[in-house]
């Protein structure tokens, strides 16, 4: 654990409704490395969507209120940063991608108008220009990050030289923010064809509503990628695509991984997917991490017996036999969680201890080289479990 | 891979592509107006009532053959070749005295309607996107409604008629009267939309890129809920054209004949007795008013259309199969290979 991009310490996330209040992530710790993807599964309404919101303070506060712990983001606690000084932060620090690709760009403008925000938002942050960034918390230096300009990977330089100074005798520069619009276009069509548009000039000049759910999905990760972000949270990227498209998508990401540096907080509800890209793994359980380690550890010997139960539900090709496996039982209702550990009503080694306390959480286990920790009192025998 | 051999005329390439664009516009409207033809009607009319007012202040006597308030030798005669609309007891003829009240009628309903709509959208705007409880944008939001909502408690016409009884006559007097009751409809309209739009995933998708929370309300809500008030406002034009008619017609707006408006018009006519003796007299100003808000309404309705993207391209007949087809001599023109893929991509979900 040498250099964490966001470091999540002990996070709690309690949802007030009405009278009520239910804890919907409680005490999450985790990591997420330079250049690394950390990958997140548990079923629906474990807080998997609660947990990626709330990096970035995109969650509506209220109804959700922090309930404390800490989110270190370059050495800056996010949960202290006033709400109003948030944009500084996201965008080019950490940026998302949403479940629904359909939805998640604004029907009223072309492609063009709304790649070339975000593109737009990233330049003058590196130029300095920004007041946003000016008022931003702690160090941001735009200029210094390791991430390959998307025109380096591609044909070389893409800019002609000279078309910069004509745009600007031709006062085709933004007047406010002093980028030029050539540059800005060159920069829009670029970062569409990173993420494998064809015909991107075109597609500029297209509405949101005349593409497919995959070239949807497909803007929005250039769009995100255009930003540079330190951070990259893809809140189930796939789940809304159907599984050619989501294919495309994810081979798509996993090429873009290698070539722009960025590390990756990956959400899904699918194993299959998570394998394909994660290099770690976390796995929530009722508002809990109750499981992390590198992928290959938790796929091979898991500690947890809800992780091993997953992984048992999990539909595979070499299983076509037999009837689809489930968990027995349901995800318990937040408002009123099973007192000790949350898991134990569905837990086949569950003993008497488990009803009254609730693991700690995430113990290292011994001898794991990597580290990989559990948050289960009997962690060593989940391994027999059939 | 397109623009590598593009690339010294690219700036010159952006402009072709923009006038292009522009051409394509024009275009669309006119295949959305071709697709509904009482769109169309209601466009063409409200052109020509366009017109019609420009040329009755620049050039009068194109369209009017007596100027205003000119008295002539006809009294009370009925509608003929002289006087298409008939002359009243004072021998005036009707026709000119209605076309010019045309550009002071639009130019008030326009300012009421317009006023309304700027004061009322960005109260509405402000109330539908800071409304959180417990923060200041919260509490200046529920100010903002509660004040709209005493406001709206009145019957809006009665309410025009005192404050217009109480202000006296006079064109600033009527607008304002107007007014008064006018803008609370617009802050409860844009204040719904900008309820239902901010929710989207399109503007937490926004926020994420770190767009600014002004930026997000004048920019990517601004524009949704544009469409529906634009509808709204030139449907707005007619209903405020016949409120300001009616406090004409009962003697409350404007003094005819010192100053033409069309429902002093009818007030000062009818109250003359020549509803029934000349009926001209009343006819000519009656029938302005409804083919005016008649066109307004018509092409308030078509507008919907025009404005919204989606519906836009579909009315147009400019959707997939042209994309698709424009595509390959699009990329060939910028020299690279043809683009099955695109196009096959390209589609619209049903």
């Amino acid at each position: 654990m040498t250099d964490p991009v966001v470091a999540i310490e002990g996070l709690s996330i309690d949802y007030v409704v009405g009278a009520g209040r239910f804890r919907a992530v409680s005490d999450v710790s985790l990591e997420v490395e330079r250049g690394h993807v950390v990958g997140i599964v548990g079923e629906t309404g474990c807080g998997k969507s609660t947990l990626a919101q709330a990096i970035p303070r995109l969650l509506p506060e209220p109804p959700a209120t922090i309930g404390g712990g800490r989110i270190l983001f370059q050495g800056v606690d996010l949960v202290k940063v006033p709400l109003w000084k948030m944009p500084a932060i996201r965008g080019t620090g950490i940026n998302m991608i949403f479940q629904e690709p359909l939805n998640s760009l604004n029907p009223a403008f072309r492609i063009y108008d709304q790649v070339a925000e975000a593109v737009h938002i990233r330049k003058v942050r590196e130029e300095g220009r920004s007041s946003v960034a000016r008022a931003a918390p702690g160090p941001f230096d735009y200029s210094r990050r390791p991430n390959p300009k998307p025109s380096d990977v591609w044909s070389g330089k893409v800019v002609p030289g000279g078309a910069v100074e004509e745009a600007v005798h031709r006062k085709q520069v933004d007047r406010e923010s002093g980028v030029s619009r050539t540059e800005l276009r060159e920069d829009v069509l670029d970062y569409l064809r990173l993420v494998r548009i064809n015909d991107p000039e075109t597609i500029l000049n297209l509405y949101p509503h005349e593409l497919s759910g995959g070239m949807r999905q497909r803007i929005m990760i250039a769009m995100a990628l255009s930003e540079k972000p330190s951070l990259l949270i893809a809140d189930e990227p796939t789940s809304a695509l159907d599984v050619t498209i989501q294919a495309q998508v994810l081979t798509l990401m996993k090429e873009l991984i290698e070539e722009v540096n960025t590390s990756i907080l990956f959400i899904s509800h699918d194993l299959g997917v998570i394998a394909e890209t994660a290099d770690e793994l976390g796995v929530m359980y009722a508002g809990k991490l109750v499981e992390f380690g590198p992928i290959a550890e938790v796929f091979k010997s898991p500690k947890h017996p809800y992780t091993k139960a997953l992984l048992r539900a999990a539909p595979t090709r070499y299983k076509s036999d037999g009837p689809l496996l489930s968990i027995a039982g349901n995800v318990p209702n937040l408002s009123r969680p099973p007192p000790g550990c949350r898991f134990h009503p569905r837990c086949p080694i569950a003993r008497p201890v488990c009803r009254v306390d609730p693991a700690p959480p995430l113990a290292l286990i011994d001898g794991a080289a990597p580290p990989h920790r559990s948050a289960c009192h009997f962690a060593s025998e989940v391994e027999a479990i059939p | 891979m397109a623009s590598t051999p593009a690339a010294p005329g690219s700036s010159r390439g952006g402009a072709r592509a923009a006038l292009r664009q522009a051409g394509s516009g024009a275009l669309t409207f006119w295949r959305v107006l071709r697709a509904n033809p009482l769109t169309m009607v209601g466009f063409i009319v409200v052109a020509m009532i366009g017109i019609t007012a420009v040329l009755v202040i620049v050039a009068p006597h194109v369209l009017t053959p007596y100027g205003p308030d000119q008295l002539t030798t006809d009294y009370n005669q009925g509608p003929s070749w002289h006087h298409p609309a008939g002359t009243d007891g004072n021998g005036i003829d009707i026709y000119s005295e209605t076309l010019y009240a045309l550009p002071l009628d639009l130019a008030i309903a326009f300012a009421i309607a317009g006023a309304a709509m700027l004061g009322g959208g960005v109260l509405g705007l402000i109330a539908g996107f800071w409304d959180r409880p417990g923060t200041i944008g919260g509490a200046v939001s529920i100010v903002i409604l509660r004040i709209t909502d005493i406001f709206l408690a009145f019957p809006s016409l009665i309410l025009a008629l005192a404050i217009a009884v109480s202000l006296g006559r006079g064109v600033w007097q009527l607008i304002v009267a107007i007014l008064i009751t006018w803008w609370p409809f617009y802050v409860r309209l844009v204040r719904g939309e900008t309820l239902a739009v901010k929710h989207l995933p399109y503007v937490m998708a926004a926020r994420a890129a770190g767009v600014t929370e002004r930026r997000i309300v004048l920019r990517h809500i601004l524009r949704n809920v544009l469409e529906p008030v634009v509808v709204y406002f030139t449907l707005d034009i007619g209903t405020v054209l016949v409120t300001l008619s009616t406090i004409g017609f009962v003697g409350l707006g404007l003094a005819y004949p010192s100053q033409a408006e069309w429902g002093s018009m009818m007030s000062y006519y009818q109250n003359a007795g020549l509803i029934t003796a000349a009926p001209w007299t009343v006819l000519g100003p009656g029938v302005a008013i409804f083919v005016t808000v008649l066109a307004f309404s018509l092409l308030g309705d078509g507008l919907r259309d025009i404005l919204d993207p989606r519906s836009r391209r579909v009315l147009a007949g400019t959707g997939t199969g042209a994309i698709a087809a424009a595509a390959p001599s699009e990329s060939a023109s910028g020299g690279a290979g043809p683009a099955p893929a695109a196009a096959a991509e390209v589609s619209s979900p049903a």
